[in-house]
């Protein structure tokens, strides 16, 4: 086996790329912490060596039939051992470098946006960690070894989401993120017990393989883990009902969101759905169930996103529905649907966070740096609204197509009415950006020292060449099609139906959509109040988002801390180390009354004395 | 189960290290604390380097009790001084060197009466190393005693927070478990019938009816138990530990409670396998409100050390839940956390032990910032934080998926329970990691000082060794696995 991974070169660099940000991250934080300058430096040494690899190993695998598996044990207990493999397969092959494309672009950014904060090492040292935690959940072999790096991706972007941990809101919100995906998780380890007891093994193609799991488990197990393993993909992807963490974790740094929103941490839960899909897609009942879900998520993210009146917050909402878009077009059975709108959305998101970073600090007076930033985010806007010929417009095709394949009409309106709802509050705000009334218009998510100038050139580049990347990427639809056919599980993929007339619908949807957007808030004399606004309960209940954060601060605090909890500690105080103590005090009460019997007063000798013969001769007399 | 003689007694040579410390620290003036402080750390080293150099040299293809030797003391009454470690009593012995060195250089600033309490810390590690190595029921008996005694007088002297009420509390608590093992031991030589004491020897089968061994060993569970911390046997842990002073709460947390869960399983365990077998789901249902009550209890306390103190509880509710399972791999489990959780509790407490030293309070509302006030204590906070939570990577985590996966075999509620008691204890954590070291610096702790790097060696080579055993876990399963299968075959 070891002469088999060492004569195989993609395995081989895989392995030294991804072992590369670990290092990184230890020499950080161990070594070149007081080195600021030094530690971006190996960071971004580290990343890019990644990324190099990334798309070395794409481009000597293109066209990949089948996937390069490389398998060695980790722990051996007693019947279980805990295997640590690669698996490069096509969908491992374009999330490898997907998302150390995006991890190196984003560092990078960082150079300029982060210079001349004090935790800036630190800072570099979390990037590297969660660059290492994610590639390798990228190319896990088994789904425990997945779920190994999926924790320490949770771990990693707490540590991100929290960087301003002097902050309550930052703490607060990384504490929020972390307990919600865990909520989540707890599902997915319970599914991946189970799934384990059952098949005695984890191995992500033979999960795939659905003949083979199909003889070994009823259709009832297969629904129930699917299940299971699907509450981690709602929690890790922001899903209804567990959307309310990512909002908040707009408290991270900014370029922090563009690489947790775009192609990292909440992308990971529909990544795993993609790299399950072949058993996913054996339960009917999941996949309706997933729908549905995303659907949910998708239409109840448009509708806050509509009143919300921050930058950042906005597209934490975008990313929430389309996040439930994908799922949408996945559920709906279509991987390529679902793998090819995570691959266009990353681009596109990334682009928009870097740049709303630039807005909210107005970074640099310099004109050409500024209308360069308008024009990369109204290139992203566009793509995420789905305007043709932008990348998004060519995913968004592809997962409505599939929605109008279905028997039941009501998937294709509200995906349309979702994509329709997208195009509308992604205009909304960038009007408001560009013909500002309010000076008070959007709160600043991030309130951090002062910033050095310089490191405006890098960031640019980094801007334009996500732009380039966002209009380039649709035309390579078919190419990234065809290649994504060799995955794992794409097996199991409907055909997505044609249908001629789809793409002018889609794009007039948005145009239409951009439309209503430029009436009440691009023109002139609009008073840049939307159609939801005028109605103040609508508004309140998108804007409070739909209560839900309140129903789950009400049980947190009522039935946790208020209920279960402190019942359990007055339990634990009164009545268990209440029967302690009081076992205690009773021993000490009878001794102090056994006491009182030798005092040495001759009188209280003498009438016990009397009282017990006369007892006795009671006793003895009557008795007798 | 075979013994392998040693050529040479290292083990109690272990021993001695701790005798001779003892003895040495006796006999230098109490006005040279430094001395006592240089020599205490020598000592303690030695012991680490001894369990070192023997956890690496356990051959484990061999497997077996190794490094066997024995001396008759009383033959008449088939008394005997012997020792052995297998895969049980390896990683335990490996776990008490660590602690107790670590705990030594933690104190190294205390000025507070320093020879007694070294030489009664001295002498609690003696009974601990006596009672991982013992294979004789007397002696298991009496390093149980050893080891319990002096903590009545470090908590009463260098303690704080109500401690005459706390130490009193773990005194009598404590001895009322020897008092229940101590009637099951005789119970059990007795009904053997076989003049010995040796633990092998009254390991044969069929020594003992299934009601007889029922009997002995509920009484040594709960016993044994209390020491562990089981529900609902353990409220003596958190008032103990919030009195204890560091080192003893380190030495107390890290490796006393782990006693607790050992002599279950060495004594329990191998000598009433139909016991075991017949009270199995006891186990396993106290193990589960362990786990999820001990969360629960600990997210409301105000105090730093309660809320380890309740961490505890809950951590040594997954060892009890994995020794329920009877499973090969829920043994492994259960001693693999036994020997994480004894490190990472250290590592808590050694870190709150310095906060607590500079700020003079452990209320959680009072404290805040600390991360930017003295990051390097934090920092270890944190660190010991995530591996209570279960991270990946992290020592604590490969005992608790070990268990679980087990346990939801064997018990799939009761499993499913204690999963989800892992929201519960990530979010305890990481709440008080928020109100402690986040937030913005408290004024009047602003000025004060981190921890030096000398200081900060002990608090390293612990969070080293979680990261350690967390990337390369096989190197402790291998070695339990050795004895665990041995032990259910």
């Amino acid at each position: 086996m070891l002469d088999y991974f060492l004569g195989e070169f993609s395995l081989c660099a895989a392995t030294g790329a991804l072992l590369l940000p670990l290092v990184s991250f230890a020499v950080i934080m161990l070594v070149t912490r007081p080195f600021p300058k030094l530690s971006a430096g190996i960071s971004i040494g580290a990343v890019a060596v990644s990324l190099g690899v990334a798309v070395a190993l794409l481009v000597r695998n293109w066209g990949l039939e089948t996937p390069l598996v490389y398998k060695t044990t980790w722990v051996v207990s007693g019947q279980m051992s805990i295997p640590l493999g690669i698996l490069l397969d096509p969908v491992s092959l374009s999330m490898l470098a997907v998302v150390s494309a995006v991890s190196f672009l984003v560092q990078v950014y960082s150079l300029g946006y982060m210079a001349g904060d004090p935790g800036f090492s630190r800072y570099y040292g979390c990037m590297s960690l969660f660059a290492w935690a994610m590639l390798t959940l990228s190319i896990s072999g088994s789904l425990l070894q997945l779920f190994i790096f999926w924790e320490l991706v949770g771990l990693s972007s707490y540590l991100l989401i929290g960087f301003w941990f002097e902050k309550f809101s930052a703490s607060e919100a990384g504490k929020k993120a972390f307990v919600m995906t865990r909520t989540g998780d707890v599902a997915f380890m319970l599914g991946l017990i189970l799934l384990w007891l059952q098949l005695g093994d984890l191995d992500i193609g033979l999960l795939n393989d659905g003949a083979a799991v199909t003889a070994r488990l009823s259709t009832g197990m297969i629904t129930l883990t699917a299940l299971l393993i699907f509450g981690g993909i709602v929690g890790k992807s922001a899903q209804f009902p567990l959307l309310t963490w990512l909002p908040d974790a707009m408290e991270g740094p900014t370029p922090v969101s563009a690489l947790l929103h775009s192609a990292t941490m909440v992308a990971a839960g529909v990544y795993l759905f993609a790299r399950l899909f072949g058993f996913f897609a054996l339960s009917p009942v999941l996949m309706a169930v997933c729908l549905a879900i995303g659907t949910i998520s998708l239409l109840l993210a448009s509708s806050m996103a509509m009143v919300a009146r921050d930058i950042k917050q906005v597209w934490a909402y975008s990313t929430i529905s389309q996040l439930g878009f994908m799922l949408m077009g996945l559920g709906a059975g279509s991987f390529f649907a679902g793998t090819f709108h995570l691959i266009t959305h990353a681009g596109f998101k990334a682009l928009l966070f870097l740049c709303a970073g630039v807005l909210i600090h107005h970074y640099d007076t310099n004109d050409m740096f500024l209308k360069t930033v308008m024009i990369c985010m109204i290139v992203a806007a566009g793509a995420l609204s789905g305007l043709p010929p932008l990348s998004g417009f060519f995913s968004k095709e592809l997962i409505l197509g599939r929605l109008l394949d279905l028997s039941n009409p009501v998937w294709f309106i509200a995906g349309a009415l979702g994509a329709f709802l997208t195009a509308y509050y992604t205009f909304r705000l960038i009007f408001i950006i560009l013909f500002p009334r309010k000076s008070d218009d959007h709160d600043q998510a991030d309130h951090h020292g002062h910033h050095s100038k310089g490191g405006a050139g890098a960031m640019a580049v980094v801007l334009c060449i996500l732009a380039a990347v966002t209009v380039a990427l649709g035309f390579f639809e078919h190419p990234i099609l065809e290649f994504l056919n060799g995955a794992l599980g794409a097996g199991r993929s409907m055909p997505v139906g044609h249908h001629g007339w789809l793409p002018v619908v889609a794009g007039s949807l948005a145009v239409v959509a951009i439309g209503i957007a430029w009436l009440e808030f691009g023109r002139k004399q609009a008073r840049q109040v939307g159609f939801v606004e005028k109605l103040p309960a609508v508004a309140a209940l998108f804007g409070n988002r739909w209560y839900l954060d309140h129903l789950y601060r009400y049980l947190l605090d009522k039935w946790v801390y208020g209920g279960v909890s402190r019942l359990f500690a007055w339990n634990d105080r009164r009545v268990i180390d209440g029967a302690v103590d009081g076992t205690g005090q009773s021993v000490i009460g009878l001794g102090t009354l056994l006491a009182r019997l030798h005092t040495g007063l001759i009188q209280y000798r003498l009438m016990v004395l009397f009282a017990v013969m006369a007892l006795l001769i009671l006793y003895f007399g009557l008795g007798g | 189960m075979e013994l392998h003689y040693a050529t040479f007694p290292y083990l109690t040579s272990l021993l001695l290290c701790c005798g001779v410390g003892l003895l040495i620290i006796l006999f230098i003036p109490a006005d040279r604390p430094k001395a006592i402080k240089v020599v205490s750390a020598i000592f303690s080293g030695l012991t680490l380097a001894i369990s070192l150099y023997l956890y690496l040299s356990y051959d484990k293809q061999l497997g077996g009790f190794q490094f066997a030797e024995r001396y008759e003391w009383i033959p008449s009454l088939g008394i005997s001084f012997s020792n052995a470690a297998d895969g049980f009593g390896m990683p335990m012995l490996l776990l008490t060197g660590i602690v107790f060195f670590t705990a030594v250089l933690t104190m190294w600033e205390m000025e507070l009466r320093v020879k007694e309490f070294f030489a009664l810390i001295f002498l609690l590690v003696l009974g601990v190393f006596g009672l991982f190595m013992s294979l004789d029921l007397f002696f298991i008996f009496v390093w149980f005693d050893v080891s319990l005694f002096p903590m009545y007088l470090l908590i009463a002297i260098w303690g704080s927070t109500r401690k005459e009420y706390g130490a009193m509390k773990l005194t009598l608590y404590l001895l009322a478990g020897s008092a229940l093992i101590l009637p099951a031991l005789i119970y059990l030589v007795v009904s053997a019938g076989l003049g010995t004491f040796d633990l092998l020897a009254l390991m044969q089968s069929d020594l003992f009816t299934a009601h007889q061994q029922q009997l002995a060993f509920l009484l040594l569970y709960i016993g044994f138990g209390i020491l562990a911390g089981v529900f609902p046997f353990h409220t003596w842990s958190p008032v103990g530990h919030v009195a204890a002073p560091t080192a003893v709460s380190m030495i107390h947390a890290g490796v006393l409670m782990k006693i607790g869960a050992f002599g279950i399983l060495r004594v329990g365990i191998f000598l009433c396998p139909e016991g075991w077998r017949y009270w199995a789901e006891l186990m396993a249902v106290l193990a589960t409100c362990g786990i999820v009550y001990g969360a629960l209890v600990g997210l409301r306390q105000t105090d730093l050390k309660y809320v380890i103190g309740y961490s505890s509880v809950s951590h040594m509710g997954i060892v009890g839940l994995g020794l329920s399972t009877m499973t090969i791999d829920g043994v492994n489990g259960a001693v693999f956390q036994m020997f994480a959780h004894g490190i990472m509790t250290a590592l808590f407490f050694s870190s709150v032990g310095w906060i607590y030293d500079k700020t003079h309070t452990k209320a959680i509302p009072e404290l805040g910032g600390l991360s930017r006030i003295m990051p390097r204590a934090a920092t270890f906070f944190i660190i010991a934080a995530f591996t209570g939570i279960g991270v990946p990577c992290l020592a604590s985590f490969w005992g608790e998926l070990v268990v679980f996966l087990s346990c939801v075999k064997v018990y799939p509620v009761r499993g499913a329970l204690a999963v989800g008691g892992l929201v519960i204890s990530a979010l305890f954590m990481l709440r008080v990691v928020q109100k402690t070291c986040y937030g913005p610096p408290v004024e009047r702790f602003a000025h004060l000082p981190d921890l030096s790097l000398a200081l900060g060696v002990p608090r390293m080579i612990l969070a080293s060794v979680i990261v350690i055993f967390g990337l390369f876990p096989g190197w402790l399963f291998d070695m339990i696995n050795t004895a665990t299968a041995e032990l259910l075959k």
